[in-house]
């Protein structure tokens, strides 16, 4: 039951939550405006929030010459990637983990706790040198391959198989069906929320991820959109201005946030799912 | 469906169990397991980037050298109240944990890590240089500060801050979903969409928050050069971005709070304030500490923020450790040191998944 | 799907054919995508460089240039990254100051004996140029440019102040208390900040130290290796900027954005900064929307004793690997560098200071805006001693420095720590 309460703290959470948007807003309305004006001042219409003067300029000039297409690109095809790699690798060892007896066992999930405290950041270093002895710098496996190797997704699959109750795979044994096909059959059907949690998760952190990238990708074509706007935005001076920069940054992230649009029911209730089953 | 009741010759559990983990097990072994070990074998050599790309013979080994170099010095000296505020704290927190222990208000575990902290905290403030000595290297333990001030700041003000949202958010309703995605909308931001757009935010002659300022009358704030202002910078800025994992994580653990118990408080009289106070925070606890865990060790990790909006000034104040650790191997080309640093980094936040652990373990 | 992706992309850049041979260059002064190949109309640093890449890669018959612009603050992060990973660009720009690093490893082609035969001819080069370029009797590579710290003037800030003398020239000062008094005048007459500079993010206020420091016949470490930053002299010349500070006549708190905004917006009279903004300025000025409409560039003053400013020069280099295995792309490379030699002119119109005699005497290079008005620089350039931790000691120098106006540290811990810090770097 909706009180009067209720539409008082809808109305009161309504500004700080305008608040929150205001940054962006800021972001989408300074691309829209003509960069000889923001050189001179970037609070042309009620602060620089509403785009007067308008102008399409700085996107037509991002798509006649700008490389943020194909940075956009780079980082769709790193990130799928990522994602079907993690959810691949994890599916399975998860699963293997979670049901499956085998000898070695207690070690094998041990050695992927301790991989669990092991932070990026540790090991980018001698990544760095082993991709450079390798000569796989600037490919897309080489921004792909160190975070399959994160056993965090191992975990959460491990937790949402070990959820589901022994007697459906009781049945399946029963009736004489092998492992590989229960787990393809019958588990991964089931795994389906746990999976899309952890495929946002990655995505998201795919997309996000900056360090890895900068040592690895020196090449233009390989930079990833996060590297890319770093590289245009260090230094507005030199950079072609801000209403370029904001254009590119407004490009980078109309897509996550369309995509974060049309699954955020989703993701919420997976997340959920998966914490009350965690 | 029917392919799956074929009887073929099935692979036992345990072949089965060794072939999907297989998978894993090959890219954990040699893009995990493998680095990291090779960064401590790299953290024992003085080895030069590029000297070493052009001739693998230039490393030479120097044990632990490196380690020294980085966070030891020349006649350091141990004092009980050398950094008094700290220490002081340190000792009051020894005699805080042995008190709840005593008094049962914490188990073991709890009381012993916190000991543990408090300890840690007393003892390493306690080291400096003594007369005419010094840090072999000055900006190290400084940005070990500031990377523990950033996460001081900033956990703290990610959790209260999506607790109180995810509390008044916890409703199904069509509003309400509409305000979550406003919250959780930044989230999804990657975080050098999220410097560009602080960074301008901040500036004192083309920011929003200067140009608001000056509406008022008021002389703008120079943020990001400002040292009283440049760590406060980066923290808002980290919070505005990561408050929506937080937040749904909180919502994640409300949706599990019965709402029988609220029915059976509302009897008693305890609603709103209350009611959170008394029922929400108490059945939250794993969650909080989850989410604070996780804060932690993720805002321990921090790099893009500190590097693309201040370059980790005005004089060092917003250096952090992955930054140090980047600018050593990449700039300096000094590969042995920066490994170093990166084991260091690697114990604490393995410390603090122990801690994580243990706690974890005490709820169940 | 990669091959389709790249393809689109440098669809603009690469239409001359299969058999092109394709280059990559590196470099950084920031990104114009839209420079087109027109070399003599360009505006400012990013788009006259573009401009020179995109022409050459379009006259230049069977080689394709693929340029990789980089951002200023990682570009020896990435460039070090690259070439610890064996796929450095085939051409790439360097500052004098890091060659003494790249060229110490062996990671430098030796350019020497392939430059006449690829027009390249070094006895164009003036002096100076060609011992920037030269390491150990070798040329390893082609310089562009010197480039050095200009003050730049807004006539009607010093007009209102009476800093104008009777041939239009700017009053500048000639001593550490003539520029307080001043800054003082300039403030009292019109309001304004006398000085704006970055002092907040990249080093030049370093620069501009140390300027003042060379100005008393100091500098910051002996060619021997031992630091010498707590000195007298390093305290005279941050007391000279820092009155500015405490009097409230310049604000240690604008970076590189701020400071060249404060200048154009007619908040200050005199923007330290390099040569690298002069056509940049020069056509703000022109725009009557912009506050600074008079515009002056004069050399660096002397507070002291002799005349002296920071300077540096842009070159380029071909990685060792290229000239070793890739003997095509390395005579290609060789082609380009070549082109960018012969467009100094077009360079020089930046602002900075050609490096070639015959461009130094030409006509055109007079008749470039400005020019006559800093003249002086080229006399006065100075830099530290060559060092493989350049980056480095700039750094501490620049963490130091921004303590003292930053965050008030006392000036002789600062440089007693700088001067540790240095002497570790040194030591190392």
């Amino acid at each position: 039951m909706l009180t009067r309460g209720y539409y008082w703290l809808v109305t009161a959470l309504a500004i700080p939550a305008f608040l929150w948007l205001v940054p962006t807003i800021w972001m989408v309305s300074l691309s829209f405006q003509p960069n000889e004006v923001l050189a001179r001042t970037t609070s042309s219409t009620a602060l620089g929030l509403v785009p007067v003067p308008f102008t399409f300029e700085n996107y037509t000039a991002l798509f006649s010459f700008g490389q943020t297409p194909l940075w956009f690109l780079n980082s769709v095809i790193v990130a799928l990637g990522m994602t079907l790699g993690v959810l691949a690798v994890s599916t399975t060892a998860g699963y293997a983990l979670a049901r499956l007896d085998f000898r070695f066992k207690t070690p094998v999930m041990i050695l992927c706790l301790i991989g669990l405290m092991v932070p990026e950041q540790a090991v980018f270093i001698p990544l760095y040198t082993m991709f450079a002895d390798l000569g796989w710098h600037n490919s897309y496996h080489a921004l792909i391959l160190p975070r399959m190797a994160v056993p965090i997704g191992v975990f959460l699959m491990m937790q949402f198989f070990r959820a589901i109750p022994q007697d459906i795979e009781e049945a399946a044994r029963l009736d004489g069906v092998g492992w590989l096909q229960i787990f393809r059959y019958v588990m991964l059907p089931l795994a389906r929320p746990a999976m899309m949690t952890l495929a946002i998760l990655t995505f998201l952190y795919a997309w996000n991820d900056y360090l890895w990238p900068l040592v690895s990708a020196q090449q233009r074509e390989f930079f990833t959109i996060t590297l890319g706007l770093a590289s245009i935005q260090s230094n507005f001076a030199q950079s072609e201005g801000l209403g370029r920069v904001m254009a590119s940054g407004v490009i980078a992230s109309l897509p996550v946030v369309i995509l974060f649009l049309i699954f955020q029911r989703y993701v919420v209730q997976a997340m959920t799912a998966g914490g009350s089953k965690g | 469906m029917t392919s799956i009741n074929k009887r073929r010759n099935h692979l036992s559990e345990a072949q089965a169990a060794w072939v999907l983990l297989l998978p894993f097990l090959a890219v954990y072994g040699a893009f995990l397991v493998y680095p990291f070990f090779r960064g401590i074998w790299i953290s024992l050599h003085d080895w030069n980037l590029l000297a070493v790309a052009f001739n693998p013979d230039a490393r030479e080994f120097v044990g632990v050298r490196n380690y020294e170099r980085i966070m030891w010095g020349r006649n350091i000296e141990w004092a009980a109240l050398a950094h008094p505020t700290l220490q002081i704290l340190g000792i009051a927190g020894v005699g805080i944990s042995v008190f709840l222990r005593w008094t049962n208000r914490a188990s073991r575990a709890t009381a012993i890590a916190l000991g543990l902290a408090s300890v840690l905290l007393f003892v390493l403030p306690g080291f400096h240089p003594g007369e005419g000595g010094r840090w072999y290297d000055r900006r190290f333990w400084p940005t070990v500060g500031n990377t523990i001030t950033f996460v001081g700041l900033t956990v703290p003000g990610v959790t209260i801050s999506a607790l109180v949202l995810a509390a008044a958010l916890n409703r199904e309703t069509r509003a309400m979903s509409v305000l979550r995605t406003l919250f959780f909308l930044s989230q999804v931001l990657s975080v050098t969409v999220v410097t560009l757009i602080w960074q301008i935010m901040f500036s004192p002659r083309q920011g929003l928050i200067a140009n608001l300022t000056e509406l008022f009358g008021g002389s703008p704030i120079v943020w990001l050069t400002d040292e009283s202002f440049a760590m406060a910078a980066i923290v808002i800025t980290t919070i505005w971005w990561s408050l929506g994992i937080a937040m749904i994580l909180f919502l994640a653990g409300l949706q599990d709070i019965s709402k029988d118990l609220y029915e059976a408080g509302a009897l008693d009289n305890a609603t709103g304030l209350r009611a959170f106070w008394h029922i929400t925070l108490p059945n939250l606890k794993r969650t909080v500490t989850v989410v604070v865990v996780l804060q932690i060790i993720l805002h321990f990790q921090v790099f893009g923020q500190s590097h693309l909006m201040t370059n980790g000034g005005p004089n060092d104040t917003t250096q952090v450790l992955v930054r140090y650790i980047y600018q050593t191997a990449f700039r300096d080309s000094e590969l042995g040191r920066a490994s170093a640093m990166a084991v260091f980094l690697f114990v604490i936040m393995g410390s603090f998944s122990i801690l994580q652990f243990i706690l974890g373990r005490e709820d169940d | 799907m990669k091959q389709i992706v790249i393809g689109a992309a440098m669809v603009a850049a690469t239409v001359t054919g299969a058999t092109a041979q394709e280059v990559t260059l590196g470099r950084f002064f920031g990104a114009c995508e839209d420079a087109g190949t027109d070399t003599t109309t360009s505006v400012g640093e990013a788009c006259i460089i573009q401009s020179i890449i995109n022409a050459a890669s379009e006259q230049i018959d069977g080689v394709t240039v693929n340029t990789l612009p980089t951002d200023w603050g990682n570009y020896y992060d990435q460039i070090k990254a690259a070439y610890a990973g064996g796929t450095p660009p085939d051409i790439h720009v360097l500052h004098r100051s890091a060659l003494a690093e790249f060229a110490g490893l062996g990671a430098l082609a030796d350019l020497t004996d392939d430059l006449e035969a690829a027009g390249i001819d070094p006895n164009d080069w003036a002096d100076a140029a060609r011992d920037a370029v030269t390491v150990d009797g070798r040329i390893m590579a082609v310089p562009m440019d010197f480039h050095a710290n200009l003050w730049h003037v807004n006539m009607d800030l010093m007009e209102q102040a009476g800093l104008v003398d009777d041939n239009g020239e700017p009053i500048l000062p000639t001593s550490p208390e003539e520029l307080l008094q001043q800054a003082q005048m300039v403030h009292d007459a019109t309001g304004q900040d006398y000085l704006a500079a970055d002092f907040a993010q990249f080093p030049i206020g370093v620069r501009l130290v140390l300027s003042l420091m060379w100005q008393q016949g100091e500098n910051i470490f002996t060619e021997d290796g031992t630091a010498t930053i707590d000195t007298e002299a390093a305290r005279n010349a941050i007391t000279a900027i820092t009155q500015l500070f405490d009097a409230g006549l310049a604000n240690p708190q604008l970076n590189y954005a701020d400071s060249q905004q404060a200048f154009l917006n007619g908040e200050a009279a005199i923007l330290v900064n390099g040569t690298w903004v002069v056509d940049l300025y020069d056509s703000e000025a022109a725009d009557p929307d912009v506050a600074l409409s008079n515009y002056y560039v004069a050399d660096f003053p002397t507070l002291f004793d002799e005349g002296a400013t920071w300077a540096d020069s842009h070159m380029w280099a071909i990685p060792a690997s290229v000239q070793r295995d890739d003997p095509e792309t390395y005579q290609a490379a060789l082609q380009v560098l070549a082109f960018i030699n012969d467009h100094n002119i077009d360079w020089a119109r930046t602002g900075h200071m050609s490096v070639r005699n015959s461009v130094l005497s030409s006509d055109a290079y007079a008749a470039l805006p400005h020019r006559s008005e800093y003249a002086g620089t080229a006399e006065i350039a100075r830099d530290t001693p060559p060092s493989e931790r350049y980056g480095a000691i700039q750094d501490v120098l620049n963490r130091e420095f921004q303590a003292i106006w930053l965050t008030d540290k006392p000036i002789g811990d600062a440089l007693g720590d700088a001067e540790l810090d240095v002497q570790d770097l040194l030591d190392r």
